[in-house]
């Protein structure tokens, strides 16, 4: 039994300790496979949701669908196709790390920290972190929460920074947006944290929007980045390529409008400095 | 799959802190709900077995009801489907005060009462009907001869599968997360999602919940050899109750 349990040990300590020698370039993956599976939300809208039809759609979707799988067509000489996995704050970097998706495209900040553990492509949106309370709310920002129960994505940056900036307040974490905003309407909590635009999208999905309200200064700096594998630089370099070929071309921004202009689900002007921005990530040929 | 160890994010920085706290939890979350299910689970367990007929309505709708019915959605209910239907007042009161832990400790308290409840019945049913007649006849009355004699033979028949739902109750615990108590795996999460380190994060929460399990079992296998009752438990020639 001992000597059983033993070899066992060994057998697992192998196995971990040669793990390096498993990897396998995503490219060749796709190859083989010819499926991108990428990690996405079903209640960010409109990055990543489940509209009234009953459609997975959204921003995120639709940039890796018309943007980056053509690239990735072009560059494996056949057609790839998309499937779509549920990510969470949470589940995202263990699905991109044991191989269940390839790219992870939904509202993940590209942070110095993350960048341990994972890659980012390009950014390609920016927004900040606010708060969504009930109109006529007293909590006006970062600085009026104090004591209050704020609600907050487990895992999310906004919970991190919320927990070091104001230390009085409650914070309440919940494993999904959805769980969170049914808080909010109940009053479990006065306030919910996350990052502009997805409150932006909870508010204009509500069934009465008008009853909402998104307030406060960006209290932190949100760049979205599409997260992948370390050590494969020939998929990042497709997924960078898409994204800049979209950006000069102007699909991006066809794009970008279709979601966020007037007409999209959930308006939200692009800043002419985030328009710059975008554009200079852009680089020579 | 290109991953670096690094065990020392588990004591270093918040993390032995935030594992601590979520151990704490835990136990509370489980204690109470645990004492919440045996007072529901005897109850309900007990009345299954009277001949009253509108009690033993009453218990076996309870059980069917609870029982068949998964945890997640009891503590869904208890949180987020309970508070509206409840004054204003009591509302913030609660919001104020941890809904989300009394929400899961109702909820589990609930469904592992109606559990606990098919266990002890079983135990009940296990004792021939002359003891409770005996009872009865020397003067005793219903409540009184449960209270005194079934009870208590009952309860040390039931040791071993009692120990099995506590320890679920224990693990059960758990899926307080989704309603945001920060128990043991809400840390764990917490851990792998500020680190990005799952398997590290993981492992701690897998050997603490290992730990307090096996050290329960221990405890109760003890229980069970001192409480064991001669002749029926035992298979010995002598058979005496």
């Amino acid at each position: 039994m001992n000597g059983n349990l033993l070899a066992a040990l060994v057998g697992i300590c192998l196995l971990t300790a040669t793990g390096s020698s498993l990897a396998q370039p995503t490219l060749e993956k796709l190859d083989k496979s010819g499926t991108l599976m990428i990690g996405t939300r079903t209640g960010s809208p409109p990055f990543a949701f489940v509209n009234k039809n009953n459609e997975w759609v959204g921003f995120a979707i639709e940039l890796v669908e018309r943007a980056i799988l053509p690239v990735l067509g072009k560059k494996l000489n056949k057609p790839i196709k998309l499937e779509k996995k549920e990510s969470t704050p949470q589940t995202r970097i263990p699905l991109l790390t044991s191989n269940a998706v390839d790219l992870i495209a939904e509202t993940m900040t590209d942070t110095q920290a993350r960048r341990d553990s994972v890659d980012f492509s390009l950014t390609y949106f920016v927004t900040g972190a606010q708060f969504l309370v009930k109109k006529g709310s007293p909590i006006k920002g970062i600085q009026t929460i104090a004591g209050r129960r704020i609600a907050a994505q487990q895992g999310s940056t906004n919970a991190k920074i919320l927990r070091e900036r104001a230390p009085t307040a409650k914070l309440l974490e919940f494993p999904d947006q959805p769980a969170a905003f049914q808080a909010l309407v109940q009053g479990q909590v006065q306030a919910y944290t996350n990052d502009g635009i997805q409150l932006a999208g909870l508010k204009a999905k509500a069934p009465k929007p008008e009853d909402w309200a998104v307030v406060g200064e960006f209290y932190s700096y949100e760049p979205y980045g599409m997260a992948l594998r370390k050590n494969d630089s020939d998929f990042r370099q497709a997924v960078n390529i898409g994204l800049m070929d979209a950006i000069a071309s102007g699909l991006y921004f066809e794009i970008y409008e279709k979601w966020f202009g007037p007409q999209g689900e959930v308006p939200y002007p692009l800043a002419p400095e985030t328009k710059r921005f975008l554009q200079m990530q852009v680089v020579p040929k | 799959m290109t991953y670096q160890f690094t065990w020392s994010i588990l004591w270093s920085g918040q993390s032995g802190a935030w594992l601590f706290h979520g151990l704490v939890t835990t136990l509370e979350l489980s204690i109470l709900g645990w004492l919440l299910a045996a007072f529901l689970g005897i109850l309900a367990g007990a009345l299954r077995t009277t001949p009253l007929a509108p009690l033993k309505w009453l218990a076996t709708g309870y059980v069917e009801f609870f029982r068949n019915v998964p945890l997640l959605v009891w503590m869904f209910l208890c949180y987020f489907g309970v508070p509206p239907l409840l004054p204003e007042a009591m509302q913030e009161w609660l919001f104020e005060h941890g809904a989300e832990f009394s929400a899961g400790v109702v909820a589990l308290g609930v469904y592992h009462g109606a559990r606990f409840s098919e266990v002890i019945r079983s135990g009940i049913q296990a004792i021939p009907k002359t003891q409770l007649e005996a009872g009865i006849s020397t003067g005793l009355t219903l409540a009184q001869t449960y209270r005194l004699i079934i009870l208590p033979v009952a309860m040390r028949l039931i040791v071993p599968p009692a120990t099995n739902e506590t320890l679920n109750l224990l693990k059960n615990s758990s899926v307080a997360l989704t309603i945001g108590v920060a128990e043991l795996t809400f840390q764990t999460r917490q851990i792998e999602t500020y680190t990005a380190k799952a398997f590290e994060a993981l492992t701690a929460g897998t050997l603490i919940y290992l730990s307090l399990c096996l050290v329960l079992s221990a405890v109760m296998s003890r229980v069970e050899r001192r409480v064991a009752i001669p002749g029926m438990i035992a298979r010995s020639q002598t058979g005496d109750l």
